[in-house]
């Protein structure tokens, strides 16, 4: 579950309590100074608090814009208030409400988890809609239901008035029946906090963060963002649910206006003010927000007097209106989004930022570098290739095959097909006809997380990293993918492989502020951490220097060794392919039209003519 | 079967509206990747200056170029002002971009006029109605539809038979490579905005003639109409977006008249329904479109 348990769960924990303390701490100081009146705004602002890190574990792991969390939190807080209300009452407000639910008689510790668990099952339906059509249209149609979803629960508990009392009526409590402490929203708070860090940090966690980062590259990386999303999901429907309960309890009354698009907006902009990815971030936000709208509410009411001046009257009069803190509020949205869309803190998190000053001394560059035999029953066999696209046929009858350990070049002009056959292979791109088997199985339009799984990883000829995560970090999403489907291969030390790609000195820099070079050997490393039977390198040396290119092809060698994978390489750089390969696969026009070392290769007259032009090398 | 024919034809006149603004929905998401949260703020636009003309007894006449003009112009400024910053930016920042505009303009309109319902008189003609046979027809379905089926016509020609249309429908298919090809970004752009303005005014009109009122949030509605039509159409789909707007309206209406009395009411809720189980079985939406990942 934890990769390092000090680092992910240690420095996590004691992160969220002194979160938790310095922000509670705050509001109470607040409410001491202020007295009274501040009482309900410290309140509501925990309860907040809570809706908000739950509303985070959705859209800061997965990077999915969300407006649904709030429908689901109006379904929560209608189920907790059916339940919780006495029956005296309900039979004065709904004594109509379906199911007999107007005489159910439960403690409020029971409609709590009633709550909680029916809001849970539902998101589950919804996340099934959501994953399949966020898979096939992108994030942007998950959003588009979300956003359906706020506004259908409104639309119901509108117009269900025997279940929910309707627009106006609405449900209520008996007075006096509001929480009489606040220990219950001070356990919830504490626990959203720290199950919002847990799990950013677990390897489910780390895995949705990666398919944030780079959708296909995680799939490639065997990597299943659809079931990761669903986690997040279910984990931060939850909180909200816990979250809305309260809210509704605190309330002391419910009315479909509660939870709708206002209380959307005031939770999203929270999040993305204090930085959408960043869980301190997300409390952050709830601070700044809560303050700056009390403020404008204020000013928008009272006006205010600097040196005893009055500032509300003529020339400011447009300013200090009333409704100032709803144009506070969508300044604050537009405005971070236009100049600052990764919020005050980005994804700087207190409990990172102390386990960096607090670790031990540097780590130990591994330097024993072990090495792994292949396993000679293992073939990669692609036969009878075709694919087209529209009317072009990008491959025409085309395959390759490769022997455990073995490491093949593909060559050709560009438009050959290289890359359309390393797609095929991978599962990105799904062939007309032709067959693709590794070790006898076949993957034939299998899907890419699964073909990754069984032991063909790839890399991509536009870089594709995980550029927020560190060096270490992207190399870890492949070897948590490893650890739970490919432990029958013996799995190569995720420091070692740093370290075998030439990168250890980067190894805490996040991936997007490497070099060109220092990118191709992250991704090579990423690639080998996977342990699969061949890696499929797409370009390696794009963009590198001849010298650059020369200590690459030790660097693959290497990392192959270490890991016993066999190699299929495309590149345009002909030291690198003669240097590195075994044998040789020339495309042309979607078709294979040599093969053999490269020494027959590079004599072929075909190959000459098609890729070299009639004149021979050297 | 009388009432069948009679549905359609309420069916397809709020389909009509629906289709306009997914159209308008769909030619900005085309050129910039963006789903516009924003769209409906032309109708609240468009609403308030209906208001203030008829505060001033204007005539229904002048109303109509007016809101058209008003919406063009007020989808000119938010592409200026708010979308030109973030081009490029990714699909959340667009998206949450998008949403602020349409929180400014809602607060804007909070601030300035007020939180209050503001009615005006709507046409007289709206509620008239025709007889064929036995069918009760509006006059007013009818003139929406025309007017659709004629925008329709108009806007495929100029997609088809115009450098701008096939610069448009280029940087549909791939923004980059139009650039490339010397298709300049800015115009094309800001022509897709104009279009969409101008699709979401026809709509406007129609829309706030039915309403006669006008709040802050007026634009919400008319917003996840568009987006949920252009979606069910096929999100980069030109031609799904109007599909996706008639089978919409239809939907509505079918389900409206087709349901119980005692839970007709629950209509949205069904449709939400339909267009769940319509996700969960044909993910891409009614019209495919090839979008092939670039690797």
């Amino acid at each position: 579950m934890f990769p390092r348990p000090s680092r992910d769960i240690g420095f996590p924990l004691i992160g969220s309590t002194v979160l938790f303390v310095v922000f509670v701490s705050g509001a109470l100081i607040y409410q001491a100074l202020l007295g009274g009146a501040a009482e309900r705004l410290v309140t509501v602002m925990l309860i907040d608090a809570i809706v908000v890190l739950g509303i985070q574990i959705y859209i800061g792991n997965t990077g999915v814009l969300s407006f649904g969390h709030i429908g689901f939190g109006a379904i929560a807080g209608y189920v907790f208030a059916v339940f919780a209300i006495a029956p005296s009452e309900k039979m004065r407000r709904v004594p109509d409400a379906p199911f007999g639910l107007a005489e159910v008689d439960v403690p409020t510790s029971v409609a709590l988890l009633l709550a909680v668990v029916l809001t849970v099952v539902i998101a589950f339906i919804v996340g099934i809609g959501l994953a399949r059509s966020g898979a096939e249209s992108g994030a942007v149609a998950a959003t588009v239901i979300t956003l359906a979803l706020l506004f259908v629960t409104h639309e119901v508990a509108t117009n269900w008035p025997e279940l929910t009392g309707g627009e106006r009526a609405g449900l209520f409590f008996k007075i006096g029946s509001a929480l009489d402490s606040r220990l219950p929203i001070y356990i919830a708070l504490f626990g959203a906090l720290v199950l919002a860090r847990l799990f950013a940090q677990s390897r489910s966690g780390r895995l949705a963060v990666a398919a944030r980062e780079d959708n296909l590259a995680a799939r490639a990386m065997g990597v299943n963002p659809l079931v990761q999303q669903m986690v997040a999901l279910l984990m931060s429907v939850a909180v909200v649910s816990v979250g809305a309960s309260l809210k509704v309890f605190e309330d002391g009354s419910l009315l479909p206006g509660n939870f709708f698009f206002n209380y959307a907006l005031l939770t999203l902009v929270m999040l993305i003010v204090g930085g959408r990815n960043s869980v301190t971030g997300a409390l952050v936000g709830v601070g700044v927000m809560t303050a700056g709208r009390e403020l404008a509410r204020r000013l928008g009411q009272d006006g205010f007097e600097i040196f005893g001046i009055p500032l509300d009257d003529a020339p400011l009069d447009w300013v200090f209106r009333e409704n100032l803190q709803t144009v506070f509020l969508g300044l604050s949205m537009l405005g971070f989004m236009l100049w600052r869309p990764a919020g005050l803190l980005d994804d700087w998190e207190l409990d990172r930022w102390i386990a960096d000053r607090f670790r031990r001394g540097p780590d130990e560059q591994p330097d024993e570098l072990g090495s792994v035999d292949p396993d000679p029953s293992v073939r990669l066999e692609a036969q009878g290739i075709d694919v087209t696209f529209g009317g072009f046929r990008a491959l025409d009858g085309a395959g390759v095959t490769a022997n455990a350990g073995e490491v093949v070049g593909l060559i050709g002009p560009n438009g050959a097909g290289k890359t359309t056959l390393v797609n095929v292979i991978t599962g990105v791109v799904s062939a007309d006809a032709g067959t693709v088997t590794l070790g006898g199985r076949d993957l034939t339009g299998a899907a890419p997380y699964d073909i990754a799984r069984a032991g063909l990883v790839r890399t991509f000829q536009n870089l594709r990293l995980f550029g927020a995560l560190t060096v270490r970090e992207n190399v870890e999403v492949s070897a948590f993918v490893a650890a739970s489907h490919r432990a029958d291969r013996p799995l190569a030390d995720v420091d070692e492989l740093i370290s075998a790609a030439g990168i250890w000195e980067f190894r805490d820099r996040r991936a997007r502020e490497l070099d060109y070079g220092n990118s191709r050997r992250l991704e090579l490393a990423r690639a080998a951490a996977m342990a699969p039977w061949f890696l499929l390198l797409d370009e390696p040396t794009s963009g590198m220097s001849g010298a650059e290119s020369l200590t690459m092809v030790e660097q693959v060698r290497q990392m192959a060794g270490l890991i016993g994978a066999g190699v299929v390489v495309i590149d345009h750089d002909l030291n690198f392919i003669t240097g590195i390969c075994d044998r040789i696969y020339c495309l042309d026009q979607g078709r294979v039209i040599a093969e053999g070392t490269p020494d027959e290769v590079q004599a072929d007259p075909l190959v000459q003519a098609a890729y070299l032009g009639t004149a021979s090398p050297e | 079967m009388t009432e069948l024919i009679q549905n359609l034809i309420d069916g397809l006149g709020r389909g009509s509206i629906y289709a306009l603004l997914a159209l308008g929905v769909a030619v900005i998401f085309g050129v910039m990747h963006l789903l516009n949260f924003a769209h409906g703020e032309m109708i609240t636009v468009g609403g308030y200056t209906v208001y203030w003309m008829m505060q001033r007894d204007m005539s229904w006449w002048l109303a109509v170029p007016a809101i058209i003009i008003v919406s063009v112009l007020t989808s000119l400024a938010i592409e200026r002002i708010a979308f030109s910053r973030v081009r490029g930016g990714s699909d959340f920042t667009l998206l949450l971009t998008s949403f602020g505009v349409h929180f400014v303009v809602f607060s804007i309109f909070l601030l300035y006029v007020s939180a209050s319902v503001k009615t005006f008189d709507r046409p007289t003609w709206v509620a008239n109605t025709y007889s064929v046979g036995s069918l009760n027809i509006e006059v007013f379905d009818t003139v929406v539809i025309v007017v659709t089926v004629l925008t329709l016509i108009a806007t495929s020609l100029l997609l088809q038979r115009t450098m701008f249309g096939l610069a448009l429908r280029a940087a549909a298919e791939d923004f980059e490579a139009a650039r490339l090809m010397g298709v300049r970004s800015d115009s094309v752009i800001r022509g897709a905005f104009a279009l969409s303005g101008l699709l979401a005014g026809i709509a406007g009109v129609f829309w706030l003639m039915r309403a006669g009122s006008t709040v802050p949030s007026a634009g919400i509605d008319p917003m996840l109409k568009g987006v949920l039509a252009a979606l069910i159409g096929g999100l980069g789909s030109l031609r799904g977006a109007v599909i996706g707007g008639f089978a919409l309206g239809l939907a509505e209406v079918l389900l409206r008249s087709r349901l119980p009395d005692s839970i007709a009411n629950l209509t949205e809720g069904f449709v939400f329904l339909l267009i769940a189980l319509l996700f969960i079985f044909r993910p891409q939406g009614l019209v495919t479109v090839a979008h092939a990942e670039r690797v």
